[in-house]
């Protein structure tokens, strides 16, 4: 099944030439007739989609409708899930990432992952941080003590914790471990964030500043995510795609999807009628 | 919130333009009238399709808002305001253009002494000084500046009660002005209502700042 | 009303059924230890422990004994922790789940159950035998080292398991190799748990009797071990050893020797136990 966006986002090469004062961007993912099986079930079925870079993409959807499943498949955590296989294409940068010769370690570098419960590892708030860039085989503690200080500082972390980057990342409280994990995924650098879920173990104070972070981080980066709070897409997201059922059903700007939804489906989920 | 904030901002900015457009139309084609300039008054009449094109911008804006952000309290109320304070100044829009279009389709000068009678120039007066009240209520948030305009009101209520029988004699005593006479009538009823609009903006500003309702509490009285 | 005073009853009923059964073991241990003590604690002093063992029982002392134990103790763990957390992390983390890989655990589930003296004789054969070692503290280790390594296998691999699967989703997401997310965040993770299964394997290892027997550890060994390859007792062996003499001296002497033995094993459980408790607090 195939969504396209409006006209004006997404022109296709010929419309290029027509109007080139339009800004065209080159999408950053780009997702061609993908399906995903566990075992026999088709939790994807077929779907291609763009993304677009430097904003923010909300998968919206009732639970199993494989958003998440679909999230995955951009840093291949579904990799080592028993009986997973897929088909399709999946292109980041116009290179395709399930190409036997990708290294999954490199992809993540470039994808990094911010999950639904804050995980942080049961040490300091430091090694945290660093443990990224540690496992790149950085050692110089001046360079690491440098990007770990960056990454807290775009988290909007670092006037919290800059006296206690000893302190085990534990004994923050959830709002900080999942600003904390942001941190930790940014160290490395990557182009692409995706957020499983980001807020859902958290209080709304907590929840507002992190989709302030998110909101200021889509500048430098791409950023996916997937979320079960309708209002949370509309607020922070540019374009939201609606899953149901494994299939994308809608994809448009967001303002589009929560004003005027071309699909019934899609009006009635985000009405709260189903789902 | 921040992204939210910066939305409500631009609301706000639109609302603000469009209430120094219309009191600006409005000011024109006043000032049309009584300088009986064809010219400005087609003007007000070419600017009339901004106004709407801002009317129809700033409707959609505030749906956008509600349904991206969700806004309640003081956001909420915010918008509320926002929406009905459009369609007061979108209405002092109208009539900016309706007194226009007498100037254009009659080519003659209103007499002064009719308008003199009148206290039109008054009238004017008055509502300019609304006008600054409501402008500073507005861009300043300042519930002092909304309550002035309820006074205010009454002199153009008292103009609009007595020009009926002011009209009444300046006919009998010269029955070649009774279609200047009836023009101005309408445009002092418009000048009535415009009051009864900024009334009605100033009750959605005190709405918005302070959450309470003013609206048909005058009546019960 | 009835119904929930009955209900009431009867959970009195068993809670006190409870205690008594809980009071059955505690109450025969105090009693066996209290026994203990009073036989053997006057015996116990700095010459009881330093003294090779002799033919008088007031100049016998556990000294060979001990220095074997030990010896064992450290062989041991030499032997089996690489091992047995070796073969965990393989099961855990690499082994495709399959049918071999199904019947690789039930194997170390059954082995973990199998009597120690079936150990003893294949320590006996494989390690006396066949390698030649003699009834050494090396072929006494490595039998020992079999024994417990289903125990550390186990073990390991439960407390591996204890590690949240969203810290493994962290290091992977992170770029982290298998093996650098097993080394710096599981390992670390899952160590109290490890050690904890590790020193309580030991602990029985320090306590076992019939394989050393049968590997041929000797009752009456006249100098303490020096390198892997000689023989040696162990305090089980000198204690089962004393007990079996007529004299009375000999049986103050097992008293003295089994407290000592105790003291070992409390120890060890001991230091699992804070291990164990100080892992769990930091899942909290």
């Amino acid at each position: 099944m195939e969504v396209s966006i409006e006209k004006d986002i997404i022109m296709t090469s010929e419309n290029t030439e027509k109007n080139e004062s339009v800004n065209v961007q080159k999408a950053k993912i780009s997702v061609k007739n993908t399906k995903v099986w566990y075992g026999d079930f088709e939790a994807i079925k077929g779907i291609s989609m763009e993304i677009q870079p430097n904003s923010v993409t909300a998968f919206i959807g009732p639970s199993g409708c494989g958003k998440s499943t679909f999230l995955r498949l951009f840093n291949r955590m579904n990799d080592y899930v028993d009986g997973f296989s897929m088909e399709g294409k999946i292109k980041i940068d116009g290179a395709n990432i399930y190409k036997k010769k990708v290294h999954v370690e490199e992809l993540r570098k470039e994808v990094g992952m911010v999950f639904q419960k804050p995980n942080p590892f049961p040490k300091s708030i430091y090694e945290n941080v660093a443990y990224g860039l540690k496992i790149q085989g950085i050692t110089d503690k001046k360079v690491i003590d440098v990007r770990v200080e960056k990454a807290l500082k775009q988290a909007d972390l670092w006037e919290e914790v800059k006296n206690d980057l000893k302190k085990s990342a534990l004994a923050l409280s959830g709002g900080q471990q999942q600003r904390l994990c942001i941190a930790r995924t940014l160290a490395v650098e990557p182009s692409i964030i995706l957020m499983d879920e980001p807020t859902s173990a958290l209080d709304p104070i907590s929840t507002a500043k992190i989709e302030d972070l998110i909101f200021g981080l889509k500048e430098k980066y791409t950023i996916i995510i997937v979320t079960h709070n309708m209002q949370q897409a509309s607020r922070i997201s540019d374009y939201t795609a609606f899953f149901y059922l494994g299939e994308l059903v809608e994809y448009n700007k967001t303002k589009s999807i929560f004003t005027k939804p071309e699909k019934k489906r899609t009006e009635n989920y985000i009405t709260g009628r189903f789902g | 919130m921040e992204n939210a904030n910066y939305q409500k901002e631009l609301l706000n900015q639109a609302g603000l333009e469009m209430m120094s457009l219309c009191i600006s139309q409005l000011g024109k084609a006043t000032e049309a009238y009584l300088n009986n300039d064809a010219d400005l008054a087609e003007e007000v009449i070419y600017t009339e399709s901004h106004v709407n094109a801002l009317d129809i911008s700033i409707e959609k804006n505030c749906e956008r808002y509600l349904a991206l952000y969700t806004p309640v309290a003081k956001d909420l109320r915010f918008v509320m305001a926002i929406l009905k304070i459009n369609i007061d100044l979108e209405r002092i829009g109208d009539h900016a253009y309706g007194i226009s279009k007498y100037v254009v389709d009659d080519e003659d000068p209103t007499p002064a002494h009719l308008i003199e009678a009148l206290q039109f120039e008054k009238m004017h007066a008055t509502i300019q000084d609304m006008f600054d009240d409501i402008m500073d209520a507005f861009e300043n948030e300042n519930v002092k500046s909304a309550r002035k305009v309820f006074k205010k009101d009454k002199i153009l209520d008292a103009i609009n009660m007595e020009a009926f029988s002011i009209i009444e004699t300046e006919i009998k005593k010269d029955i070649q002005v009774i279609g200047k006479a009836l023009q101005l009538s309408s445009i002092i009823k418009k000048y009535e209502r415009v009051g009864d609009l900024i009334k009605n903006i100033a009750e959605e500003i005190i709405f918005y700042k302070k959450a309470e309702l003013l609206k048909h509490k005058g009546k019960k009285k | 009303m009835n119904k929930i005073q009955i209900n009431r009853w009867k959970d009195q009923l068993f809670k006190i059924w409870g205690i008594a059964c809980t009071l059955v073991g505690l109450i025969l241990l105090v009693v066996f230890i209290g026994d203990i003590l009073i036989d053997g604690i006057m015996r116990i002093d700095w010459g009881f422990v330093t003294d090779l063992p002799s033919r008088k029982p007031e100049k016998s002392g556990i000294y060979t004994a001990l220095m074997g134990s030990l010896w064992i103790l450290g062989l041991t763990t030499i032997i089996a922790f690489p091992i047995g957390v070796a073969a965990a992390i393989y099961l855990e983390e690499y082994a495709k789940k399959g049918r071999f890989s199904a019947l690789l655990e039930i194997n170390i589930s059954n082995l973990a159950g199998v009597p120690s003296i079936i150990y003893g004789l294949l320590g006996l054969e494989v390690f006396v035998r066949i390698l030649n070692l003699g009834a050494s503290v090396l072929a006494g280790s490595l039998t020992l080292s079999l024994l417990i390594l289903p125990i550390i296998i186990v073990a390991t691999r439960e407390s591996m398991k204890a590690v949240p699967s969203s810290i493994r989703d962290a290091s992977y997401a992170l770029g982290a190799s298998k093996w650098q997310t097993i080394w710096n965040q599981i390992l670390p993770a899952s160590s109290g748990g490890i050690l904890t299964g590790v020193i309580l394997s030991l602990s029985r290892a320090v306590g076992e009797t019939a394989p050393l027997i049968v590997v041929g550890a000797l009752a009456y060994v006249p100098f303490a071990p020096g390198n892997p390859l000689d023989e040696f007792s162990v305090l089980p062996i000198q204690i089962f050893n004393w007990i079996s003499r007529p004299q009375h001296g000999f049986i103050e002497n097992a008293a003295a020797a089994i407290i000592i033995l105790l003291l070992v094993t409390f120890m060890m459980n001991g230091v699992a136990v804070y291990y164990r408790n100080k892992w769990q607090k930091k899942w909290k």
